[in-house]
């Protein structure tokens, strides 16, 4: 089994192994019920409509998958599109249509004022709050190693354009690129026998406690305004200690470790992306982290497919007209490699046994971009999917019709569905309960 | 809590907009809520220093690396996985901007243990020798002259005893060199550390303007022209409380820019001025066009040895402006025509083809699209990057899409839609007539005459500044480059750019007293090398704003 873990990570380049069954999961099987887990992925610049939404649909239960999603025919009866929602609050705040989009895709908020500029001068700065994975983090990741897991494939910028997750407002989490980065944060310690972890921990915490000391010192001889940044990165360190003592289910063993990659490497982005993948699977298998998130690229995404031979800039790519036929197909083409990864990752989840299911059981996923239709930069209709059940909380196999839902109802229903009892989410002014019927 | 944003007033962005007539208000930029009167008249200026806030300033990476390798001697690169440092105005030195993270802070612990490590098992000689033996002594001995260098300053008592506690109770159940690692540790995860602090808070509520204190001055020095911990020297000078005249303060900071850490700093400051970072793997092709492997770093390696020469050896602007060079090495040469050199990067002269940095190889490829020139990326570069002029953004309704290459026409010819619609044209007027000037320069950065066997036409027009005498046609890049190399504004703007990256904060109506002298010294001089000299002696530099009474609290 556990040899088999190994050859998961380094299967045959371009192939997922599948997870084998776990030992750690006998860990979680003892918890009353298992965890929830949340991924958010994200992809740039939009979609071809033709091509994402499904086809040949004759009731909410009975439809096709389109192009984009054939990929994920076997897990057709988890996924749940949602059309017709809205990023209604684009429409108040500064920026431009990527920025607001990416800014508010999960957090619900107008952008702050600021300094960014986009690709044509609009100039604006961080969300204006926090993120749905980061309040849900709040209240399932407590008691974990890890609160959240940020990973990106290609997004090592640090500008709006390249953040999705807020830990609050104008406070941006900024992705690990590298899958080596990855590894040594979630898997370093694995191995060391409990007594040495034990000396670990106990060595970090003599040393923290010191650490916050110093804080406390400093903190009295600066301006409030300084105390105020000082004490927001204390809080962090305080959040860092608490969760030293926290460990990874019992039987969790420690995986080979990846070859470093170069995080703006071309070649190397798919490998990437499936490490990010993997490594997360594997987290959740742990019980390492129960929040994550995966953006691939940013809203500028000035890159290459070559891989797939789609040798055009996305971004431009996104821009090309209905009518450029070559340039849509290329964007198709993308997406479905997404699918393709997404696939993949849920196979993974799937293959680790928690309790009488899978992780996959526990885990809900969901797939959004910044904007609907590149060439337009439209935030109307935008491209929802939801993978996964969350148990039978989002009852899956089904295609919604929501006509201009704010999606603060959806961000709202997230909340609900990870039993965070919040009455609103996002911007009070389009905030109006939850996504009705999304939730069973 | 303060809005930190609403601070970041840039009065250059608002009147331009506003003189410009097009796309009003839909920017953001334009209904920027002011926290501070917008102009500060000479008289306000003449009454004494005005300086600007002195906020904590996290350090970025490579400030920490350089820290870490100058007082422990560990060259680690033990930031590598710390997050990139939020840009704001195109600087990752802005203080608000660069913020902690949990990442950050789990990467710290990381960082803190691998350096402790590696120092106490090649170098505790050195850095904590205890021949004595009496351990408890050399502990407390340690706490204080490392202390002393990673805080900047000697530790004060309460600070002390916290990490001489953590030594004694480590030194326990451990070893001596455990111990040490272990301490070593928590100072390098001391806000002390990891934070410029350059305004301590006074007992009392304090009057006008204050001088910086000695340590404060020369950390602030050393980070702005080293990016690194100050020296021995600068803080004996800080001991002896001899940094705070304007001239004890000069004879420090010419000697800092002579150090290597300065070649650094200012190449630093060129990369992300010029924004070069995401150069380094830049795609550019053409049927039958062949760049040599790693094109992208090659070009960044090349800019950055034609800025070296700039500011280091020629030093003026109007020579960064002018120069017929580029610095190709034994892989670029003979892609440029030229035969291949020695070792590293020379200079090529490019006579009557090559006006200066307008028209290095490296910016021209950043500034083109994979498979064409790019005149509009071209266009706004200049504007907001030399000129500090930004551009308008389009209607929210068009589609911003670069015309695929047509075989038979030339750019010019494709981009032509920009300016006969008048909805396109109200702000492309602004933008394209500028980035023509570049079309002898293709996707790869080399000169041509020729787009698919038509002529170049790389004619263009400079329009709607607010210095005057820059608007106008122009023949071709010579004339550009000529009327950028003779302009006031763009000196201004490249001493704007610096004082952004030395304040690590946009410019406010009260810096503005320290920066139009600044400017204008640069204005009669033109010596490139003065400018960052002249930020670090002006009164925003030396100077911090009082600690005063706010609503009956003290802030």
């Amino acid at each position: 089994m556990k040899l088999g873990r190994r050859h998961f990570l380094h299967g045959a380049a371009g192939t997922l192994v599948a997870l084998p069954m776990l030992d750690s999961l006998q860990v979680n099987a003892q918890l009353a019920a298992p965890p929830k887990r949340l991924v958010l992925m994200y992809t740039p610049n939009g979609t071809i409509q033709e091509a994402w939404w499904p086809k040949n649909v004759t009731s909410p239960t009975a439809f096709e998958l389109n192009t984009i999603h054939t990929p994920l025919e076997a897990h057709k009866s988890r996924l749940t599109f949602l059309g017709g929602v809205d990023l209604a609050v684009t429409g108040v705040g500064p920026g431009g249509p990527h920025q607001r989009g990416i800014g508010s895709l999960f957090t619900g908020r107008e952008l702050q004022v600021g300094q960014f500029l986009d690709g044509c001068g609009r100039a604006a700065g961080w969300a204006n709050g926090i993120s749905v994975d980061q309040r849900i983090a709040t209240e399932v990741g407590a008691s974990v190693p890890i609160k959240s897991l940020e990973l990106a494939a290609r997004s090592t910028q640090a500008d709006v354009q390249s953040r999705i997750s807020y830990a609050g407002p104008g406070s941006p989490l900024p992705p690990t690129n590298t899958p080596l980065e990855v590894y040594n944060r979630l898997f370093s310690r694995l191995d060391v026998p409990v007594n040495v972890a034990a000396q670990v921990v106990a060595r970090r915490k003599s040393v923290l406690d010191s650490v916050q000391q110093q804080y406390a010192i400093l903190k009295a001889q600066v301006s409030s305004h300084d105390a105020e940044k000082l004490e927001k990165h204390l809080s962090l360190v305080r959040d860092l200690e608490s969760r030293l003592g926290a460990s990874a289910g019992g039987g969790c063993e420690k995986p080979m470790s990846p070859l470093s990659q170069d995080p703006e490497s071309e070649p190397e982005m798919p490998e990437i992306v499936r490490l990010h993948f993997e490594f997360l699977a594997l987290a959740f298998a742990c019980d390492l982290t129960r929040v994550g998130s995966l953006q691939i690229s940013t809203a500028l995404n000035r890159i290459r497919y070559p891989w797939l031979g789609s040798l055009g800039n996305g971004h431009t790519l996104s821009h090309s007209g209905d009518s450029d036929t070559t340039a849509n197909a290329e964007i198709v083409t993308r997406h479905t490699w997404h699918s393709q990864m997404l696939a993949h990752f849920l196979d993974s989840l799937a293959a680790i046994s928690e309790g009488e299911g899978s992780v996959l059981d526990n885990t809900l996923l969901v797939w959004g971009s910044e904007v609907s239709k590149g060439n337009l930069h439209t935030l109307t209709n935008m491209p929802w999917v939801i993978a996964g059940t969350l148990g039978s909380r989002v009852p899956g196999g089904r295609y919604l019709q929501f006509n201009g839902a704010p999606h603060s109802q959806l961000l709202l229903s997230l909340l609900h569905a990870f039993d965070v009892a919040d009455n609103s989410f996002g911007h009070p002014d389009y905030a109006s309960g939850e996504l009705p019927g999304l939730l069973a | 809590m303060r809005v930190p944003l609403a601070q970041l007033t840039v009065p250059l962005l608002g009147t331009w907009l506003v003189a410009s007539g097009c796309q009003k208000g839909s920017a953001g930029v334009t209904t920027e809520p002011k926290t501070e009167p917008a102009v500060i008249s000479f008289a306000d200026c003449q009454a004494g220093p005005v300086p600007g806030e002195a906020p904590l300033r996290l350090l970025t990476r490579r400030a920490y690396d350089n820290s870490v390798a100058d007082i422990l001697g560990d060259l680690g690169n033990a930031s590598a996985a710390f997050p990139p440092e939020n840009q704001l105005l195109g600087f990752n030195t802005n203080a608000e901007a660069h913020q902690a993270s949990p990442l950050l802070v789990s990467e710290m612990l990381s960082a803190a243990e691998g350096i402790a490590e590696r120092t106490v098992a090649t170098k505790l000689d050195q850095i904590a020798p205890c021949a004595s033996g009496a351990t408890m002594d050399c502990g407390a001995e340690f706490v204080r002259e490392i202390g002393r260098k990673l805080f900047r300053r000697p530790l004060v008592a309460a600070e002390e005893v916290v990490f001489t506690r953590l030594f004694t109770e480590t030194l326990a159940q451990n070893s001596y060199a455990n111990a040490i690692s272990v301490v070593l540790q928590a100072l390098l995860q001391a806000p002390q550390f990891l934070y410029r602090v350059e305004s301590i808070r006074p007992p009392l509520v304090e009057s006008g303007p204050q001088l910086l204190g000695p340590y404060e001055m020369a950390t602030r020095l050393s980070y702005f022209l080293t990016e690194s911990a100050p020296d021995d020297t600068l803080l004996e000078a800080a001991a002896q409380n001899a940094l705070g005249t304007r001239e004890a303060l000069e004879v420090q900071a010419r000697r800092l820019l002579q150090l290597p850490h300065a070649r650094g700093m200012v190449a630093n400051f060129h990369a992300q001025w010029l924004d070069t970072a995401e150069l380094g793997r830049v795609i550019r092709e053409q049927a039958g066009v062949t760049p040599p492997a790693n094109f992208g770093s090659l070009l960044q390696a090349s800019l950055a040895s034609y800025m070296d020469a700039a500011f280091w050896e020629k030093g003026t602007f109007e020579s960064l402006f002018s120069s017929d060079e580029i610095f190709l090495d034994a892989k670029l040469a003979p892609f440029f025509g030229h035969a291949a050199t020695g070792e590293g990067f020379s200079a090529v002269s490019e006579p009557k083809q090559r006006f200066g940095l307008l028209t290095q190889p490296a910016l021209m490829v950043a500034l083109a699209h994979p498979n064409q020139t790019a005149p509009v990326f071209r266009g706004v570069f200049l504007r907001q990057h030399f000129l500090c002029n930004e551009v308008p953004p389009p209607p929210p309704t068009v589609n911003a899409v670069a015309p695929e290459p047509d075989p038979k026409a030339t750019t010019r010819e494709r981009f032509r839609q920009h300016t006969e619609s008048p909805v396109c044209a109200s702000c492309h007027t602004l933008i394209d007539p500028v980035g023509f000037g570049f079309e002898n320069y293709d996707q790869f950065g080399r000169f041509r005459t020729e787009e698919n066997g038509l002529p170049v036409d790389a004619s263009g027009a400079l329009n709607d500044l607010p210095e005057t005498s820059l608007n106008g046609p122009f023949s071709g890049p010579a004339e550009l480059a000529q009327r950028i190399s003779q302009s006031t504004s763009a000196r201004d703007c490249l001493a704007t750019q610096w004082y952004r990256f030395a304040a690590g904060r946009a410019e406010t109506a009260a810096d503005r007293c320290s920066l139009r002298p600044i400017q204008a010294e640069f204005q009669a001089s033109g010596a490139l090398p003065e400018v960052p000299l002249k930020i670090a002696l002006s009164d925003a530099f030396r100077y911090r704003p009082p600690y005063v009474l706010n609503g009956g609290v003290k802030p």
